[in-house]
């Protein structure tokens, strides 16, 4: 037996049916319609951004790639180490482990540095909660959003690759644009 | 000033040995006390209402009578670890009259039963430590201590146990501890040294002169020893004047002597062309009174010094003359109570280290007006909080020459920033133009 | 004191009527009613409150100024208020105080995130500080001992780990220096912080001025996860909190359990987990092929042990000990007994006792709890040193002795470090545990004949037991005499059993509070036994038909040739067995050794055949039975360690595991396939077990003497006293012998020896002898010595102790390299060598390093600067 919706069926209102002269009204005149703005457009040139040979400027507070920074006087690394900025993560991307810097080798300014530090980028949200939490400004949310890969594994960026120059491959919007 | 009860003789040639003191009369109140019920001198002593010399001022008979009674270990211990910047008068006590002393603790121990007592002195009294080895030897030698004193069934061993150089130890659990040889860290109270004190034994802790009281309370009876003084503040006082006056000294005054006299009288005023801007009334942990005509009519006793915002403590009058900067005052009180602070409790360590270093910074002129009231704040935060009243020694008086001396404060920081070239805080105006405190609209500025 | 009964009472706070255990201290009461008063100071394990931190201020209606929470009991009717603006003032003013002269390195610092300081400013602090002027500043970090860093500038003084060491420890080492905003904690010398209970001050400090070298920068709260266990490197079975990140263990921590360990750990506890983890632990099965220990698959190696067994049958044995669980044990049992009809079972060095004795001092009426040792009137210390033994005792009697006035009473022929809380100490002579007894025994039954003859034949004298007798029992009935398995060691164990339990019973000591506590030689001694896994009786002491060889007579067995395969389950006979020798020589002849061991000695690697690998104790699940009976859950916090890029399961399996493989491969199936499926089998097999379940077990154990239903499955015991004879007299020493006794240190243990931060205070032979027979062998402290009889020899360094008897030296055992365990009780000879050693041991207990040396291996990051007892710098 087919099931009988009864009382809770809401008829749809629907247009008149197609044909006659309305309908070919219908039919060409939206057409038009669409066209019209068409036509108009036609003269203004191409807007289409042919990435990747050419990019999209980004704002100043874009939030991309991350960056891992030095002092620039001493060198130093200015992470040291405290794992907020992996606490602070909602997705669980950053590990961070730990060592004591030493006379012979030091990394950092103050007693620890990171010994590992990396960024699983497959997993970053780039919500920079990472860039807040630091109290000591050592990592920020940079411009470069080219993030692709071919293998997972390379997508976890490790400390010497966040640490190193990012490739300066994305235009960065000027006041005018 | 009718009345001397130690100073009328104290300068009697050889007052130190036996034989003198036992000329005058010396050792019979102990041997009157050995006939009497120890509860009997206790009752006396309550009677005289005698106040505790050292400087909380607490009924002597009264915490005499909190010692639980019962056979057991009980403890007398002396109190002459007399620290207290610009208070010297147990010094020259002991130094003259020993046996006083050791006659009162011989009678103090009979009446609460302890068979031990000691005397802690101050390490830096070193011939006034000699002075009573030597007359304990000789005592004992005639059996006024040791086994079966003056033949009756009562022993006593009394010893002079020498502190090493901490103001802390005058503090009475930390004497205690400092006794036992531990570290001379105050306790935390309750329990009372009354209920367990030394070797957590009942002891009854008292200072030189409430001790040597003792003697007189005995052989002038409690009632008639109330008489002298106020009815508040019974007996004699050994007042310590020093600072910006003629004669410097100690004075013996019956409680209750107008200020003026003491200060003007005794110790013949400021020198000439000076007047007193403040003075401490019971050494430096008292809060400072300013030298008003107001506060010189006071009676000089435990009530009316404590009703003008004071207190008698040791009864230590330390005078400033105007030639004195308050901050000077201040910041030398509040070094040495940095430096005596024993550190356990966290106010004091850190709020008297806090404190000297802002007034460090009034002086070197980077301070502003706001670090008065952060000075202030500091003080209150320390005042009643603290383990011992260490910290309040320090805050009560700094506290008080914020209250009585802002002004000063504010135009000595006016001044040594101008010395430092770092500007005024505050716009200079005419001091009379400018009008009620505004200091703390100002916010620190210049650092 | 027996325990104080606790009354409640009704008290306001914060508006709210509460009901609190009266004179509580407010700061405890307070939580009754779900109000929190930040301490810093307070720590209720150290005992009287100091109020020093001045963090708890609390309004209490009726006294004009703020009272400490910390010291105040609460009394019935009392008002208190903590929300007040006098209270919020005062807290605010305390955290700013607190945080002038703190560094608020949060990020650098291990405490963050788990830090009272932290917690305590952000509930309570002003948020701002006004201070502006310098802080103070410290050499930092320094290391206060090899195993803990300070930082000086982070100390807020509370004066808890001081108090730790003056008040708990009691190695007096720790002292404030200096006075008011300069004090600073230190040593009292300057020496390494070196004791047996160092690590605990890590875990008391409130911020992060003592760190734990170990675990210094190593996770960050947020990195790691807690899994609660039982640590099983000793008997005392402390309760522990594993710090895990990445599978690997970080840290141990305490997990309190009044009943267990109050809340504290040794330093082996504390930091021994770093054997879990290093290069030494075997990850795969191996067997000797041409010589050598080759890895092999589990399949081969199973094959090989199970024909192995097979063939041998009732000439196989095995023995058990360390961290071997209940059910391990059981299961094996089980294997030998069912399928290969063999009782050569054995878990005690020293041999089993008969039936009917082990039965008896099981004997739930007679046990004492580990709480007993401080609720006590008086405790015997007979024969044993807890710091040895059980570190944790040892804490607990000082306890006793200082805050509920217990009466300890020590015999014993080693000077313990108890010794000086004693109320009377004896000294007998070394091996004479049981003389000792027998004499009690005498005296306390008048036999006024046996007691002189006993009492001579303990080197000691009448007058003494009867004055050691007089202080045991004068103070009260409930006494509790703690002794270690060791006194059973030897052929007069029996005899000894014997002795105790006539004593026990002439004390009787059935009641509550009151009774026995043995400290057994296997961390699971006690346990091991319960299950079965003994040569004498099956689960639950029930009687064998044929009883097996107990550990000696497997050994003979072996060196004979009567055995041929001989299964070792985490036990390493020939640095544990007394009569090394014998044994040395049993593994050699024995045809098949199978190892189950969790890290390569020196024994498996020269004796094992197959070597199965073992779970460390954080590996593993299972039960665990404590000395005094609780019944103890081992769970799991980290994975099986597997070799590298080999796949899951062909690393390290479940103990149970492979005694069920091995099983099934010899045709017996046991129908476990998990774990709690042979604690179950367990449970139903041990009388005294059944109704157990691993839920009630949790995470507090549960004692079985004092369930109803186990009390009666086990049933009643013989308590009739029975006549005793005077055991032989002790040896006498004489002009060129001294009599020998022996000890095993705290540290003797595999894994101290491969844990790389406790290198230094891996224990070397040192010979204890008295200063006067020092003087006579021309010996001076730290000589290098050598004792021996009969061509046996052990070298050590000399150690003086005035403690030691004339006429006896103490060598230890159990040591991985010159090792005593090849004497037994008797006279030895002394020769010195030569002067002192060109290092010199540090013994942790009695002594340590003098200035200047650097006694333990550098760690994995050298601190820097300042050597050790270099003041620190003042720089205001």
């Amino acid at each position: 037996m087919p099931y009988n919706p009864g009382d809770d069926v809401v008829l749809v209102q629907r247009g008149p049916s197609p044909g006659g002269a309305g309908g070919a009204y219908r039919a060409f005149g939206e057409t038009l319609r669409g066209l019209k703005q068409t036509f108009q457009r036609l003269t203004e040139g191409t807007k289409t951004i042919q990435y990747p040979e050419e990019k999209v400027p980004v704002y100043p507070r874009f939030r991309g790639r991350h960056k891992l920074h030095r002092f620039e006087d001493t060198g130093l690394e200015k992470c040291v180490g405290c794992s907020l900025c992996a606490a602070a993560c909602p997705v669980d991307c950053i590990r961070v482990v730990a060592d004591e810097n030493t006379p012979e080798n030091r990394v950092s300014a103050g007693e620890r540095y990171a010994a590992v530090y990396e960024i699983n980028m497959s997993r970053c949200i780039f919500c920079g909660y990472c860039e807040i939490a630091c109290p000591f400004d050592a990592i920020t949310l940079g411009h470069d959003y080219e993030l692709s890969d071919y293998n997972r594994s390379d997508l976890i960026f490790t400390k010497e690759m966040l640490m190193a120059e990012p490739l300066d491959r994305t235009p960065l919007r000027t006041a005018g644009e | 000033m009718s009345t001397l009860l130690f100073y009328d003789e104290i300068d009697k040639p050889g007052l130190a040995s036996l034989s003198t003191y036992h000329d005058i009369g010396g050792y019979s109140m102990l041997r009157k006390a050995l006939d009497m019920e120890p509860q009997a001198i206790i009752e006396q002593l309550l009677a005289s209402n005698v106040r505790g010399r050292g400087g909380a001022g607490f009924a002597m008979g009264r915490k005499a009578s909190f010692l639980p009674k019962g056979d057991m270990d009980k403890y007398l211990v002396c109190n002459a670890d007399e620290s207290e910047p610009g208070t010297f008068k147990d010094r020259e006590l002991m130094q003259k009259n020993p046996h006083l002393l050791i006659e009162g603790m011989a009678i103090a121990s009979y009446a609460i039963g302890a068979s031990r007592a000691y005397i802690f002195i101050r390490g830096e009294y070193m011939h006034q430590a000699d002075v009573l080895d030597a007359a304990i030897a000789e005592a004992r030698e005639a059996g006024f201590l040791g086994d079966r004193v003056m033949g009756s069934d009562y022993s006593l061993e009394l010893w002079v146990h020498r502190g090493a150089g901490a103001y802390i130890c005058g503090e009475e659990t930390a004497l205690l501890d400092a006794l036992e040889g531990k570290r001379g860290n105050p306790r935390l109270k309750p329990p009372f040294p009354a209920i367990e004190g030394l070797y957590q034994g009942p002891t009854l802790i008292n200072n030189v002169e409430t001790l040597m009281n003792v003697p007189h309370i005995l052989r002038m009876g409690g009632e008639k020893f109330a008489e002298i003084g106020t009815s508040g503040s019974t007996g004699t006082k050994v007042v310590c004047v020093s600072g910006c006056v003629r004669r410097p000294g100690n004075y013996e005054v019956e409680l209750g002597t107008p200020t003026r006299d003491i200060i003007y009288g005794l110790a013949g005023g400021p020198p000439e062309g000076r007047k007193i801007k403040c003075w401490f009334p019971g050494g430096s942990s008292a809060p400072v009174l300013p030298g008003t005509d107001e506060y010189m009519d006071l009676p000089f006793d435990f009530e009316s010094i404590a009703e003008a915002g004071s207190m008698l403590g040791s009864a230590a009058i330390i005078i400033v003359d105007d030639s004195v900067p308050i901050v000077d005052v201040a910041l030398k009180t509040a070094k040495f109570y940095r430096h005596e602070s024993c550190g356990k409790c966290t106010p004091c360590r850190e709020g008297t280290n806090w404190t000297v270093k802002m007034l460090e910074r009034i002086e070197n002129g980077q301070a502003t007006p706001m670090d008065l009231d952060i000075m202030a704040s500091v003080c209150d935060q320390i005042l009643g909080n603290c383990l011992c009243v260490l910290g309040d020694a320090m805050a009560m008086p700094i506290s008080s020459m914020i209250k009585h001396f802002r002004e000063e404060f504010e135009e000595h920081i006016e001044m040594a920033r101008e010395r430092n070239g770092l500007g005024a805080a505050i716009p200079v105006m005419n001091r009379d133009e400018r009008g009620p405190d505004r200091s703390a609209e100002y916010s620190a500025v210049g650092h | 004191m027996p325990r104080p009964e606790i009354n409640w009472i009704t008290f306001s706070i914060d508006g709210r009527e509460v009901k609190a255990p009266e004179n509580a201290m407010l700061v405890d009461a307070a939580k009754y009613g779900d109000v929190e008063i930040p301490v810093f100071c307070y720590e209720p394990k150290l005992g009287q409150p100091v109020g020093a931190c001045r963090m708890c201020l609390v309004e209490i209606e009726g006294i004009p100024k703020l009272q400490t929470g910390c010291s105040t009991p609460v009394k019935d009717g009392m008002v208190v208020h903590t929300q007040t603006e006098r209270v919020h003032d005062a807290q605010r003013a305390v955290v700013e105080f607190l945080l002038i002269n703190h560094p608020l390195d949060c990020p650098v610092c291990d405490k963050g995130g788990e830090c009272p300081l932290q917690d305590i400013t952000y509930g309570w602090g002003p948020g701002t500080s006004r201070y502006i002027e310098p802080k103070r500043h410290f050499v930092k970090p320094l290391e206060l001992s090899p195993l803990i860093a300070i930082d000086r500038e982070r100390c807020i003084l509370c004066y808890r780990c001081v108090r730790f060491s003056q008040e708990i420890s009691e190695d007096y080492q720790l002292i404030l220096n200096e006075r008011g905003a300069h004090s600073f904690v230190a040593t009292f010398d300057g020496h390494p912080y070196v004791a047996p209970f160092t690590g605990n001050i890590v875990e008391l400090c409130p911020v992060g001025a003592l760190i734990s070298r170990s675990y210094r920068f190593r996770a960050r709260p947020w990195d790691i996860e807690g899994a609660g266990t039982v640590c099983t490197l000793c008997p005392s079975q402390c309760n522990v909190d594993l710090t895990v990140r990445d599978d690997r263990v970080l840290r141990v921590s305490a997990r309190d359990n009044d009943e267990v360990d109050d809340g504290w750990l040794c330093d082996k506890g504390r930091f021994a987990f770093q054997h879990i983890h290093v290069d030494e632990r075997i990850t795969e099965p191996l067997m000797r092929q041409d010589g050598k220990l080759v890895p092999v698959d589990w399949d081969t190696a199973l094959t090989a042990a199970a024909q192995a067994l097979g063939e041998a049958g009732p000439r196989a044995a095995a023995i058990a000990d360390g961290e071997t669980t209940n059910e391990e044990a059981f299961l094996l049992q089980r294997l030998f007994r069912e399928r290969l009809d063999c009782g050569n079972l054995s878990a005690r060095p020293g041999g089993d006792l008969p039936l009917p004795l082990a039965r008896g001092l099981a004997d739930p009426a007679l046990q004492a709890t580990v709480p007993d040792l401080e609720f006590a009137h008086a405790v015997l210390l007979l024969d044993c040193d807890p710091i040895d033994d059980a570190p944790i005792f040892d804490l607990r009697l000082r306890k006793g002795v200082r805050r509920r006035d217990m009466n300890l009473v020590v015999a014993s022929a080693r000077p313990t470090a108890l010794d000086a809380n004693a109320t009377t100490v004896l000294r007998h002579a070394p091996g004479t545990a049981e003389a000792l007894l027998v004499a009690l025994d005498a005296a306390l039954s008048d036999d006024r004949g046996n007691l002189g003859g006993a009492a001579s034949a303990a080197g000691s004298s009448a007058q003494a037991v009867q004055d050691l007798l007089e202080d045991l029992t004068s103070a009260g009935g409930d006494i509790v005499i703690l002794y270690s398995e060791r006194l059973f060691g030897g052929p007069r164990g029996p005899q000894a059993a014997e002795a105790l339990l006539n004593v026990a019973n002439r004390l009787n000591l059935t009641g509550e509070g009151a009774g026995l506590l043995e400290i057994p030689i296997g961390a699971n001694g006690r346990g091991v036994r319960e299950a079965g896994f003994a040569a004498t009786h099956g689960p639950g002491f029930a009687p064998v038909a044929n009883p097996g060889l107990a550990t000696h007579g497997i050994a003979e067995a072996l060196a004979e040739g009567q055995l041929s395969t001989l299964y070792l389950l985490h036990t390493d006979p020939l640095r544990h067995m007394s009569d090394g020798e014998l044994w040395e020589r049993a593994l050699s002849s024995a045809q098949t050794v199978i190892a189950h061991e969790s890290l390569m000695t020196e024994t498996v690697a020269t004796h094992a055949d197959i070597v199965f690998p073992g779970e460390a104790y954080a590996e593993k699940e299972g039960t665990l039975v404590h000395p005094d009976g609780r019944v103890q859950r081992l769970r799991r916090a980290i994975g099986h360690p597997t070799p590298f890029n080999r796949h899951p399961g062909s690393g390290v399996r479940a103990g149970w595991q492979v005694i069920s493989d091995l099983a099934k491969l010899l045709g017996l199936d046991f129908g476990v396939f998990a774990g709690s499926m042979a604690s179950q089998q367990l449970f139903a097999a041990v009388p005294f077990f059944n109704g157990l379940t691993l839920d009630e077990i949790g995470g507090r154990g549960v004692r079985w003497p004092a369930r109803e239903a186990a009390r009666l499955a086990f049933g009643e015991t013989s308590r009739e006293p029975v006549a005793l004879d005077v055991p032989p007299a002790a040896a006498v020493p004489s002009e060129d012998a001294l009599r020998v006794g022996t000890f095993r240190p705290l540290w003797s243990s595999k894994e101290v020896d491969v844990s790389p931060i406790l290198q230094y205070a891996r224990p070397t032979q040192v010979v204890e002898l008295s200063p006067v027979d020092a003087e006579r062998f021309g010996v001076a402290d730290g000589d290098k010595v050598e004792v021996g009889v009969n061509g046996t020899q052990v070298q050590g360094a000399a150690k003086l102790r005035h403690a030691v008897p004339e006429g006896t030296v103490f060598v230890a055992e159990g040591l991985s390299d010159a090792s005593s365990s090849l004497f037994n009780y008797g006279t030895v000879q002394l020769r010195r060598l030569g002067g002192s050693a060109e290092e010199s041991p540090i013994n942790p207990i009695i002594g340590m390093p003098a200035i200047g040396e650097s006694p333990f291996n550098p760690p994995r990051h050298e601190l820097r600067e300042s050597p050790p007892g270099t003041a620190p710098r003042m720089n205001e």
